[in-house]
């Protein structure tokens, strides 16, 4: 390891109300009452009693949703063939700050392309939904939809495969077209 | 000196330069596709033309030769003219496929478009499509990426000789291509794809592998044979992907042989070795490397405290200078009689390249296929005492080689070194073996401890020449191995971390002499060559 890549952190200096503790505790308390406050005035910000209640089924003004800007989980679009648009250039995975992007290319088995993804796996628990991938990408292949309900039952189970990018792509392109 | 004024700053430059040579020594860039220091001057692709005071039309400027006092203007409205021109010109008939083509990211067509052409596209009509050919065993060509910038065939013209690639048909239908039935198979055919200025000539080993911004390069040397050769290992976390060459001036210049290229191969296979083991009741069992160590020391002592001269160790060519050097000193320290024997370093056939046109020498690949016997010599000389060479300890006619009783062998080759000839004592008698992969020696060894390939630690080695170059750790090594100079460091108990540069400066010249080359260092300042 170089000298110049190692930075000395130094620990901060605890004040007399941090020493005492209590009076941190009020003041985090405060914070709380603050928000509380903020919610439950008349003209407050708006709640939605999720999961009764949905943000994709309110008018936008009212805290709805806005469906074609909303960044959730990925998909991969497919062209008129139902192949992946992906050319496997990695534009997204460079652009990517989470670095949850993890492409390998191949030689495509169609003739008139060259090169597509053998393999493309997003860790949708690294990702940060920020919506570079979509932006970098020269051939609208990966794109955002407005799906946020994203459950599994394992780490594993959560980094999405080029398969299950693409069901995406089935699911949502009837009501999210391209 | 003369002197020249580019732009209105007036620069030194050496005699017999050309004005682009000139420019690139004093930081001043010129856009070049043809011109390449390391071949002849063709001119042909137009984008270096500056204007010359006094000269009615522009000159190109790998071409003309510096005059003292001469005014060259490299951004008149002349100049970005025609480079605007040229660039429009070469685009008209490159497709536009950046996305997946492996020279994007290091391409000299996307730079240039970028500092020197248009941002709008005027050409409307189809764009020439041409399939890609298999040139070689390791090329493809894609012709309609090609500039015509002929360094491809004029490298195999002026350096390799062998003048497989040619330029066929005339204007438009203008292509490189090979003779029938003479594929572009020789052994330097890899630098094809380092010089061409876009991705035209690419490496079936590299296609699609990898794109070439997230590699990070780390100096290396080739460990294929005595030459020496510079070059950078292209890695990414973790996993390389590929060698190219790295100019130095005295040994390899531009260049480096298919073997240097791809040698990595051999080290980032599923065969390396990676447990420690320990002979017990007669099978090798696992164990971590520290515990292998240990008894691999224990042993070698009480042998030699029964009898002195009767250990030896076999320091392998493949080895680092540092670490011959430590091995040297550690079974000292157990045997002030131990024999230092250097392992076997095979002899291949030396050939020699030659420019097909003026027959001058451009490039050896050495015979001799380990990198640092002679540094291994050398600190077989400092360190003094008995020693031996391969041979000698195969036939074992030396009083003091009969005595031998155990030792520490270190392989370290890139293939089965272990032949048919081996000595008496790799069957019977203490064997501790170090190497990277499998062979006989290591499958009947009292004790195995796995090394590290020299993309995976720091050494020097010194070539047939005598000149010490330094190699840095490019990636880390597999889990559970460390440098074999890490395990000498921890059994001679030397105090700290193990660090090769203060062991080179122990070792003295001329290996001390030999520095770490700075990955952010432009290339040197070079010379006019002469073809």
């Amino acid at each position: 390891m170089k000298q110049e890549d190692i930075i000395l952190v130094e620990e901060p200096q605890l004040t007399l109300s941090d020493g005492f503790y209590l009076p941190q505790v009020f003041i985090g308390l405060g914070t709380t009452m603050k928000h509380m406050w903020k919610t439950i005035r008349p003209s407050g910000d708006i709640v939605v009693q999720y999961p009764e209640e949905r943000r994709e089924d309110r008018p936008v003004d009212e805290g709805g949703m806005l469906r074609p800007t909303y960044r959730g989980v990925h998909r991969l679009n497919k062209d008129m063939e139902g192949r992946p648009n992906c050319v496997a250039c990695f534009m997204c995975s460079t652009a990517c700050p989470a670095k949850c992007i993890h492409i390998e290319a191949g030689e495509s088995p169609w003739p008139d392309r060259e090169k597509y993804p053998v393999k493309f796996d997003i860790d949708e628990l690294r990702c940060i939904y920020c919506g570079m991938c979509e932006e970098a990408c020269p051939c609208d292949a990966i794109e955002l939809t407005s799906i946020y309900k994203l459950v599994g039952t394992s780490r594993q189970e959560m980094i999405l495969d080029k398969e299950k990018l693409l069901e995406i792509y089935d699911q949502t392109i009837d009501h999210e077209p391209m | 000196m003369p002197k020249i004024t580019v732009d209105g700053k007036t620069i030194e430059c050496k005699d017999k330069q050309v004005i682009l040579e000139a420019c690139k020594d004093n930081g001043i860039q010129i856009p070049h596709y043809c011109y390449h220091p390391g071949l002849s001057v063709v001119a042909s692709c137009r984008i270096c033309l500056v204007e010359v005071e006094g000269v009615p039309k522009l000159v190109p400027a790998c071409q003309t030769p510096i005059r003292d006092g001469m005014v060259v203007n490299t951004n008149s409205p002349k100049a970005v003219a025609n480079q605007k021109q040229v660039m429009e010109y070469l685009l008209t008939s490159h497709p536009l496929d950046c996305p997946v083509c492996d020279q994007a990211g290091e391409c000299y067509l996307q730079d240039y478009s970028y500092e020197y052409g248009r941002a709008e596209p005027r050409f409307e009509e189809e764009k020439v499509k041409n399939p890609k050919k298999d040139v070689g065993d390791n090329i493809l060509l894609y012709s309609d990426r090609c500039i015509m910038c002929t360094r491809c065939v004029r490298f195999t013209r002026e350096v390799s000789g062998t003048s497989e690639l040619f330029v066929d048909g005339r204007g438009a239908r203008e292509e490189i291509q090979i003779f029938p039935g003479r594929p572009l198979n020789n052994p330097l055919a890899g630098n094809v794809v380092d010089i061409c200025p876009v991705g035209a000539l690419l490496d079936k080993n590299f296609l699609f592998k990898q794109r070439v911004w997230l590699l990070k390069s780390t100096p290396s040397i080739s460990p294929v044979d005595a030459g020496g050769e510079n070059i950078w290992v292209d890695h990414n976390e973790g996993k390389i992907y590929r060698c190219r060459p790295r100019y130095n001036a005295d040994v390899n210049q531009w260049w480096i042989s298919d073997e240097t290229r791809y040698a990595w191969k051999a080290v980032s296979d599923g065969n390396r070795l990676v447990a420690a083991k320990k002979a017990q009741y007669s099978s090798q069992v696992e164990t971590d490397w520290q515990k292998a160590a240990d008894q691999a020391y224990t042993d070698l002592k009480n042998l030699a405290a029964d009898s002195p001269g009767t250990l030896y160790a076999l320091l392998s060519p493949m080895m680092a200078c540092e670490e011959a050097y430590l091995l040297g000193k550690l079974i000292r320290s157990l045997d002030p009689q131990a024999v230092l024997v250097i392992g076997p370093v095979p002899q291949g056939e030396q050939q020699v390249f030659r420019n097909s046109i003026t027959g001058k020498e451009t490039f050896v690949i050495q015979g001799e296929k380990v990198p640092n016997a002679n540094g291994v010599r050398k600190v077989i000389e400092l360190l003094g005492g008995p020693s031996a060479t391969y041979e000698e300890l195969v036939k074992a006619e030396k009083p003091e080689l009969k005595k031998l009783k155990g030792g520490w062998i270190v392989g370290g080759y890139l293939k089965d070194w272990v032949g048919k000839e081996q000595p008496a004592l790799f069957k019977k008698g203490y064997r501790a073996v170090q190497d990277i992969l499998p062979n006989s020696l290591v499958n009947s060894a009292d004790v195995v401890i796995p090394g590290a390939a020299w993309t995976e630690k720091d050494g020097c080695w010194v070539n047939f020449k005598g000149i010490a170059q330094v190699f840095s750790k490019a990636v880390p090594a597999p889990e559970g191995v460390v440098s074999e100079a890490e395990v000498y460091h921890y059994l001679l108990r030397l105090p700290g971390a193990y660090s090769a540069a203060a062991v080179r400066a122990e070792i003295g010249e001329p290996v001390s002499a030999a520095k770490i080359p700075d990955a952010d260092a432009p290339e040197p300042a070079m010379e006019f060559v002469e073809l």
